[in-house]
């Protein structure tokens, strides 16, 4: 009993408390202190300065004194930046290309997540340890290696299955100008499916057995539980890995990055984050920096554009 | 202006505070002055650091090492992201005080204040009669400075498969003409069989063919840089290539050094290479099972004199911020001209000289085994004579480069011309040159 009324009184009057007896409070506020530091310090040095920094450098531009090569300096330069970003051609079809990459590739990824989550569920599957696992596999790999691994199975020159389908009478250009999207957006499904399908995988294992039975008494059958008892009840895990799936394909750019190395049907230009790094290997680091922040901003508004757009039929 | 600045920093409030703290440190901004520098040697023991990328250079730095106890040198290899890495380190002010700079990139370091000015020791001015004239001109840019010594070159040759020549019929071409009709033959006899391959993601070796024909891209006069990338010389090379790539002569899928790249050559689908003096390791070294079926000849001209080009080859550039200027030139100078060095650099690295001693070396004047025993350095030193001595890169043609790359790209996939692609880099040199504040106009 007075152990919780003290914490009542702490915590609806703490600056009373430590005000009035600020060796009793010290250690208190030291011991809060000592948890969060080791959050907020990496948190502010490697999270808030970057982004400050860029947000800074992006109103900023170069100007240059006298001579054939000059010196540079920087200085103010409004939203100049921003309305270079707004103006490059190469910017909003890097946006293009991978809204078409986001509108296939998240959903056929994301129904395979939850189709295998489902059927990972279900007492059908016996040897449930082994699938969870190797269909997690994937996401172990880092997705550098995985584009290296697929660039392989994709040059023809190397390639055990395109030797596979020419001998079948197949030819297939996996590299081609209109393929290489699809190519990269396979190597994303690849990487990122077991993980999504484990995000729902738990969220189906928290669903208590009773609904199950009382669903069973109700005359329900296995396909009428998945469809209208699963789903919907991990619909917030679905929104979750749809959200994740947004921001990633966003800020897609080892796969197409990788790719480029044995396609010339990758430009630098290819996804909005090859062309920031592509932009800043010219040394025009504000410029850059303007479209960083721009593809924060639409990532931001997309996510939780999509977020609020589902809470409501999600439940949540 | 600055209700813009207070109305950002209200909509970014988690951001507010890095942004104050990071205002005050804004003065930093890079605006270094690359005069006066001092050449006074050390008073004791000195280390410098040297960044580089070239294979076997740990080697060569101990040699130096084990004879020069009071200089000693740390070597760092950047071949992973040479620019990125020198770039950071310019910013962060941490700068080695030697570092390999492709000479295509020297300009775009140059705006950069990346350098610093070797003149003021006079061991540095005087080194400028042991190199080849050009690589000199493109170090000092053509001023009184010295910003970097030469390392090695690229010039260039057509590196040919004798024995699918010989099954075929086939002349060696002396002329881009008659490079073109034995495409064609060759195509004819065997259509898995091509002459070459066009790599549309290598923009510094499609450069290299432009030299040779001596297309000026830029030149600077009357205080501006001026840009002529879309010239009547770029053209007819674009066309050429154009040509070949409509009529299926060349292979457009491989992207040079690749492994693809050696799958298709060791598969004998492809006849010859338009290549540079450093590649003559990377065939050595990677299809050793051709070993005898190689010979290397001049590359084929436009006209009847004799022109070539340069692909690639870099120089050890003085870093700015290196407090001993005095060592480094003293190791930068023995790196570049010393017999010794220069051989292993040769045999290790695959290097070819920029220095005048390294084409007197005897491993150079000697027949290579690989290559049928052939003086094939003899070859590369009459090509690097008849370089375009002229020749100067922009400042920014990184991204000129990538630029090209990706128009030669869509030319390649059927969409546009090269000559296109040289225009989109004409445009791309002038609007990246205004976006850093470098006056330029296009044309003479």
């Amino acid at each position: 009993m007075t152990d919780t009324e003290t914490r009542v009184a702490r915590v609806a009057a703490p600056r009373e408390s430590r005000r009035r007896r600020p060796g009793g409070g010290g250690p208190r506020a030291g011991t809060i202190v000592a948890f969060l530091t080791p959050f907020f310090l990496p948190f502010v040095l490697f999270y808030l300065v970057p982004v400050g920094y860029a947000i800074w450098q992006s109103f900023r531009v170069v100007r240059r004194s006298g001579g054939q090569y000059g010196t540079s300096y920087t200085t103010w330069g409004g939203f100049e930046q921003y309305g270079q970003v707004f103006q490059n051609s190469e910017f909003w079809s890097s946006i293009e290309r991978i809204g078409l990459f986001g509108i296939v590739q998240v959903p056929v990824m994301l129904f395979v997540a939850l189709i295998m989550a489902l059927l990972l569920d279900t007492p059908l599957l016996k040897i449930k340890a082994f699938f969870r696992i190797s269909a997690f596999m994937p996401y172990a790999v880092p997705g550098v290696i995985a584009a290296i691994m697929w660039s392989y199975l994709y040059s023809p020159q190397l390639s055990p299955v395109v030797d596979l389908l020419q001998g079948i009478g197949l030819h297939p250009d996996f590299l081609g100008p209109g393929a290489v999207l699809w190519s990269a957006a396979n190597v994303s499904t690849w990487l990122w499916t077991g993980y999504n399908m484990l995000i729902m995988y738990s969220a189906l294992q928290s669903i208590p057995q009773e609904i199950y039975e009382a669903a069973k008494l109700d005359g329900a059958g296995n396909w009428a539980i998945a469809w209208q008892i699963k789903v919907p009840i991990i619909a917030p895990s679905i929104v979750l890995t749809t959200v994740f799936s947004i921001i990633g394909t966003l800020q897609l750019y080892a796969e197409p990055a990788v790719l480029r190395q044995i396609s010339s049907n990758i430009s630098s230009t290819f996804t909005p984050n090859m062309l920031a790094y592509a932009v800043a290997s010219g040394n025009n680091y504000q410029q850059a920096a303007a479209i960083s922040v721009v593809i924060a901003l639409i990532t931001f508004v997309l996510s939780f554009g999509f977020m609020r757009l589902t809470s409501k039929r999600a439940g949540l | 202006m600055r209700n813009t600045a207070s109305r950002v920093r209200l909509a970014a409030a988690a951001a507010a505070a890095s942004i104050l703290v990071l205002a005050g440190c804004s003065s930093s901004d890079h605006s270094g002055s690359s005069s006066a520098a001092s050449c006074e040697p050390a008073k004791g023991k000195v280390t410098l650091q040297y960044w580089n990328t070239v294979p076997g250079m740990d080697k060569v730095v101990d040699v130096w090492n084990k004879q020069n106890p009071d200089i000693q040198v740390q070597i760092k290899n950047i071949s992973n992201d040479q620019y990125g890495t020198i770039s950071n380190a310019l910013k962060a002010g941490k700068a080695p005080d030697l570092a390999q700079v492709g000479y295509d990139e020297l300009p775009n370091l140059r705006t950069q204040n990346a350098f610093v000015d070797a003149s003021a020791c006079s061991a540095a001015t005087a080194a400028k009669s042991k190199f080849v004239p050009w690589t000199w001109s493109q170090t000092s840019f053509g001023g009184t400075g010295v910003f970097a010594f030469p390392q090695d070159t690229g010039p260039m040759a057509l590196y040919v498969r004798s024995d699918l020549f010989k099954q075929h019929g086939l002349t060696v071409p002396t002329t881009w003409d008659e490079y073109a009709a034995d495409a064609q033959k060759l195509h004819t006899a065997d259509p898995k069989l091509t002459m070459t391959f066009f790599d549309p993601n290598n923009a510094e070796w499609f450069n290299g063919l432009l030299w040779q024909n001596s297309a000026e891209m830029y030149s600077y006069s009357g205080d501006k840089w001026h840009v002529s990338i879309e010239s009547d010389q770029s053209k007819q090379v674009a066309d050429y290539w154009q040509k070949l790539i409509d009529d299926k002569l060349v292979r457009t899928d491989l992207a040079n050094g690749s492994t693809q790249m050696y799958a298709a050559y060791q598969k004998n689908q492809i006849a010859s290479y338009v290549g540079a003096a450093w590649g003559y390791s990377m065939f050595r070294d990677n299809l050793p099972s051709q070993a005898g079926k190689w010979s290397i000849v001049p590359m084929p001209t436009w006209g009847s004199s004799a022109a070539s080009g340069d692909w690639g080859g870099s120089t050890v550039a003085f870093m700015k911020g290196s407090k001993n200027l005095y060592e480094s030139v003293k190791f930068n100078t023995w790196l570049n001209t010393d017999p010794q060095a220069l051989a292993l650099e040769n045999k290790l690295g695959g290097l070819y000289s920029a220095a005048t001693a390294g084409t007197q070396l005897p491993a150079l004047s000697q027949g290579v085994p690989y290559y049928n025993n052939e003086k094939i350095f003899d070859v590369f030193a009459e090509s690097s004579k008849n370089i375009d001595t002229s020749f100067s890169w922009g400042p920014t043609q990184k991204t000129v480069n990538l630029s090209l790359q990706d128009a030669m790209a869509k030319a390649a996939a059927g969409d546009g011309t090269l000559s296109d692609a040289l225009s989109t880099a004409q445009a791309t040199a002038l609007k990246s040159m205004k976006d850093l504040a470098i006056p330029a106009e296009a044309g003479k």
